[in-house]
């Protein structure tokens, strides 16, 4: 989760638009010097220049102490720069200055979901809410929190807050697509990726998320087309390739699907899920050892890649290697392979 | 008969418009001689082969009598003729060897080959010749190339030629009406072919090797339930007495038995001569712990019966004859016994039936004698006849062989899965286990995903050999991997994975349990007795033993029970068990051996199957097959003083478990004085949860630390 606020801090801008600049006259007081060393905090903290940052505001803080926003966003700074302790610290005195702001609130939950404490993260989101209903970010965020344990219809109800509150919140979109996408509501997912790319077709990721959702909904036309689309944005983005190969595959394709698997190899020789998949290709053709020296090359690439081991069991059971397909389900299962059991079950009983 | 063949051939010869090649003098011109010879032959193969006609066509004459329908399986006729046929071979070989296109006598090798050994290739060969050169060589001929094509998995050509025989019977339809009725059975045979052929079913087929087959004939596989011994007949040249079948000229049968060492079949050894005699000795079934054998042998001429052997010790007792609600004048040949070993299922070919073999089954009476027979019904049984039976371990699944419903030819094996007491509509198992020939005596290993069956088919040891066949189940489909970012703010991808229609193989829900009986401080086997209780019911489903010699026993538990275990025998303290499986508890092998204690002071046993209300001291109804059994342990010791002792898990406060468990061994107490035990012969101890012989962080060891236990005070 450490990743999401690092996105935010440095990608996307929101949250530090919450905490807005504020104005300073050309004659400085030591308010104004303080607002001053505030607003150049906060361009530093958009380049993500964070130690500067901490700088900035505490200049600002020492000049005038009970300035709230300067520590809520040192707060930001700091969890940025991983010191949680002084980050938290920073953002419970900015709620003692002035506890009627909803963007410090807002802050502390995002501190408290960088540090993994969604509970926590939970109530200071709520607190947001309860100061400013309409605050796109807090649902969005709630939202997250509501996705990461499964709550999806809970999720989607947020992220419709979000998207209320703003109309062009890509991200909403995407993430309550993704809600819909595990509900298997595929068409309802569709309908909000692309509503997602009609806000911002740069997105690359999305342009991969709807192919998915037409892969899922056994779309496959539609789903190597938009696969192909992410791919002309971003002709390094090898996700997509091997996310437009699975669409081939899954269609029949089994010559196009080859060629995505493989050209994914020439960009990058130790692609675990291409070695991976070439070997589903290879099962399917009931070239069994082909198959399975493809997926022992996976294993090699990557050794927690359960598909891989699945689907080595199946080339081994098919070459008669008993113990060794059974050996291999079983470390599918471990990783996380549930198709593995029923295999076992049948299979491996002596 | 055979004048009317000879004639038939002689008019054949001045046959104008055919291709057919007659044995004369023109067409042969510069080999006089040896057309000589040939002809010689040619008339000592007719001979053979009308006689052999002759007894063909008064068998299916016969047939037809008793059944009302042609033969469906070529082993329906195997034995009509056979002889002459056989004898009939090297001639007409010797005559086509000089003359190979002549209608009529490949037509006449065809029938010796179909009748002998069809699937040799030279049945078709002969067949399609006879009809290239004239397809009017006999009328019939259509039909048995059809059969052939059938036997093949041609299917689209036996249909063909079905159709063309079918023509010429229509011609007289009236006449015809049983001939035309086989033949539409024989398309439909030939249709069901199609379709199962065309979806194969994934299975693997390995021959059992060198230690069971050898080029003499190995069939009628029996297993026990855990796979580790194979009962079979066999047809050596070690057969006791020596002596060959006049019949088929093949060594008497007798039967074999391997077991299973490291996973691999030691060498088959004959049984004894307690089991095995001069005449046939074939495996007609086998209890699934492998200590009851049935046996079929034809030692009276009233069609062969049933008898039963048990296992003492290493050797098998003399076979007693089953009695007459099992055996009758006609008869009797595979049984199977339902797991809990009340009822046995068998095949009789008795009057009054459905077909010319009907499957029964007899329940155990109170006497411990087999009760009346009662067939199973037309949904399983049809007038073409059913054969080797075999009910599955899981007690919910029957295996058997039919020559009805939608067979593909012969017999085939189908499954028929009982629901509410009734034996579910039966389904095929499909190609390749089931082909066109005859395919019986198919028995599954408890786990329900092997199989064993015999074959003749090539690449084995010779003749018919022993086969194991793996269910594959469908098709397994190979997993992908994917990758999406699903969440805008995850800057990394989220791995996940696509599952392509994952495929369940179906297995058996069952458990085996087994091990060895042993006593507790010599450590030498003991022959014991096994109740098997439903605890639910209260009631002793089965009573087994274990082997006298090996100690070793073996139940099957078919899921959906609370079943309770007792293991006992005189003297010596009993052990209980309990496996409560759910409807839905998958194919498991328990291996618990057990060390029984003599009745001495300080020996302590757990009573397992007591069981207590949640948090309560009252004693479950279900508890009292194993109360009952305490009962009787402590009136056939009457100077026994025990302790009943109650323990928990650490679950809840000390004190609360302290008196929660002194509760429990006092209703244990005070049920056994209500009983009439004397209750200066029992002391209530509550150990709460002080005394665990398990850990407490597991919901297995909880439940094993929850327990009653008693303890020999004085004796």
């Amino acid at each position: 989760m450490r990743i999401i606020l690092l996105s935010v801090l440095c990608c996307v801008g929101i949250t530090i638009h919450a905490q807005d600049t504020v104005k300073v006259a050309s004659n400085l007081t030591p308010d104004q010097q303080a607002e001053l060393d505030y607003n150049n905090g906060l361009t530093a903290l958009h380049k993500n220049e964070c130690a500067t940052a901490v700088d900035l505001f505490t200049k600002a803080i020492t000049a005038k102490p009970t300035f709230d926003k300067a520590l809520s966003n040192r707060a930001i700074a700091y969890t940025h720069l991983k010191k949680h302790t002084e980050a938290v610290t920073d953002i419970n005195q900015a709620i003692k200055l002035n506890s009627q702001n909803p963007e410090t609130y807002f802050n502390k939950g995002l501190i408290y979901f960088d540090m993994s404490l969604k509970d926590s993260a939970n109530v200071a989101l709520d607190n947001c809410l309860k100061l400013n209903p309409g605050h796109a970010e807090a649902s969005y965020y709630k939202g997250l929190l509501l996705y990461e344990t499964k709550e999806f219809d809970k999720a989607i109800e947020f992220y419709t807050k979000a998207i209320t509150s703003n109309p062009n919140y890509t991200y909403a979109y995407n993430d309550r697509a993704s809600a819909k996408r595990a509900k298997q509501d595929y068409p309802g997912a569709i309908t909000d990726y692309e509503k997602a790319l009609t806000i911002d077709n740069s997105l690359v990721f999305i342009h991969n998320n709807l192919g998915s959702a037409y892969r899922l909904n056994k779309n496959y036309d539609k789903a190597v087309n938009a696969y192909s689309k992410a791919l002309q944005a971003n002709p390094a983005y090898l996700i997509a390739l091997i996310n437009r190969g699975s669409a081939n595959f899954e269609n029949n394709n089994l010559k196009a699907a080859q060629a995505d698997f493989e050209e994914v190899l020439k960009k990058q020789p130790n692609n675990s899920s291409a070695y991976n998949n070439l070997a589903s290709i290879a099962i399917k053709n009931k070239e069994y050892t082909k198959g399975k020296n493809m997926a022992t090359k996976a294993i090699e690439h990557d050794a927690k890649n359960g598909p891989a081991y699945y689907n080595r069991g199946i080339a081994k059971q098919m070459l008669r290697e008993e113990e060794g397909c059974c050996a291999d389900w079983k470390k599918a299962l471990e990783l996380g392979v549930e198709s593995a059991k029923s295999f076992i079950n049948a299979s491996c009983i002596d | 008969m055979k004048k009317i063949y000879l004639l038939a051939f002689c008019s054949f010869a001045f046959t104008l418009f055919s291709q057919t090649v007659e044995f004369e003098k023109d067409n042969f011109p510069s080999k006089k001689e040896e057309l000589k010879i040939a002809r010689k032959q040619l008339d000592v193969g007719i001979n053979f082969y009308s006689q052999a006609r002759e007894e063909f066509n008064d068998f299916k004459k016969q047939f037809i009598s008793t059944t009302k329908h042609l033969p469906i399986s070529h082993h329906d006729y195997r034995g009509s003729g056979i002889t002459n046929f056989r004898n009939a071979l090297a001639p007409l070989n010797t005559a086509n060897n000089f003359n190979p296109n002549n209608a009529r006598l490949n037509y006449m090798l065809g029938m010796v080959w179909f009748i002998t050994e069809p699937s040799n290739p030279l049945t078709l060969k002969h067949f399609e010749q006879a009809y290239a050169l004239d397809k009017k060589v006999e009328s019939d001929i259509c039909y048995w190339l059809a059969w052939t094509y059938q036997f093949n998995v041609r299917w689209d050509e036996a249909i063909a030629k079905y159709n063309e025989y079918l023509v010429f019977l229509n011609l007289k339809a009236k006449n015809n009406a049983t001939e035309i009725e086989d033949v539409n059975k024989k398309i439909n045979e030939c249709q069901n072919g199609k379709l199962f052929s065309a979806n194969p079913e994934r299975v693997f087929v390995d021959n059992l090797g060198s230690a069971i087959n050898t080029p003499y004939p190995e069939y009628g596989a029996a297993i026990t339930a855990d796979e580790e011994t194979i009962m079979f007949t066999a047809r050596r040249d070690n057969t006791m007495g020596g002596k060959k079948d006049e019949g088929d000229n093949k060594y008497f049968e007798d039967v074999y038995i391997s077991t299973k060492l490291n996973g691999k079949w030691q060498p088959s050894k004959p049984l004894s001569k307690n089991v095995n005699t001069e005449s046939h000795d074939a495996v007609a079934g086998l209890s699934l712990d492998g200590s009851k054998l049935f046996i079929y042998r034809d030692l009276t001429k009233d069609g062969g019966d049933l008898y039963e052997t048990t296992l003492f010790g290493t050797d098998w007792e003399p076979p007693i004859h089953l009695n007459k609600n099992i055996n009758t004048k006609y008869h009797e040949n595979t049984a199977s016994l339902s797991y809990d070993g009340r009822q046995l299922y068998f095949v009789t070919n008795k009057d009054a039936g459905i077909g010319e073999g009907d499957i029964y089954v007899c329940e155990l009476d109170a006497k411990g004698e087999w009760g009346p027979a009662k067939n199973i019904g037309a949904d399983i049984n049809t007038k073409y006849g059913e054969d080797g039976v075999y009910v599955h371990p899981d007690g919910k699944t029957m295996y058997f062989s039919s020559k009805g419903h939608n067979s593909m030819g012969g017999y085939d094996i189908f499954k028929s899965e009982l629901n509410n007491g009734k034996w579910g509509k039966p389904v095929n198992l499909g190609y390749p286990i089931n082909g066109p020939d005859d395919d019986v005596f198919f028995v599954v290993a408890g786990s329900g995903s092997r199989g064993y069956f015999a074959s003749a088919k090539q690449g084995g040891f010779g003749d018919q050999d022993l086969y194991r066949i793996t269910f594959l189940g469908p098709e397994k489909q190979p997993l992908l991997n994917t990758q999406d970012q699903l969440l805008a703010m995850v800057a990394n991808p989220v791995s996940n994975l696509k599952t392509e229609n994952v495929v369940e193989v179906k297995v058996a829900k069952l458990t085996i349990l087994k091990g060895v009986v042993t006593d507790a401080k010599t450590t030498k086997p003991l022959e014991a007795s096994i109740d098997l209780i439903d605890n639910d019911k209260n009631i002793i489903l089965a009573t087994f033993k274990s082997n006298s010699s090996t100690g070793k026993y073996l139940v099957t538990l078919p899921s959906g029970k609370n079943y309770g275990i007792a293991v006992k025998r005189d003297g010596y303290l009993f052990h209980s068990e309990n496996f409560n499986l759910p409807d839905n508890a998958d194919f498991q092998e328990f291996n618990k051996d057990v060390a029984l204690k003599k009745i001495e002071i300080g020996s302590t046993i757990v009573l397992r199957n007591i069981f207590f209300d949640f948090d309560k001291a009252t004693i479950r109804p279900e508890s009292a097959n194993e109360l009952e059994r305490l009962i009787k342990l402590l009136n056939d010791n009457p100077t026994l003083k025990i302790e009943l002792g109650s323990h928990t898990d650490s679950k809840g406060s000390d004190d609360y478990n302290l008196k929660l468990s002194d509760n429990r061994s006092k209703s244990v107490v005070d049920y056994l004085i209500a009983k009439g035990i004397n209750a200066g012969r029992l002391v209530a101890k509550g150990y709460g949860e002080t005394k665990p012989i398990d850990t407490n962080d597991t919901d297995d060891g909880r439940q094993n630390n929850r327990r009653t236990e008693f303890k020999i005070l004085e004796k």
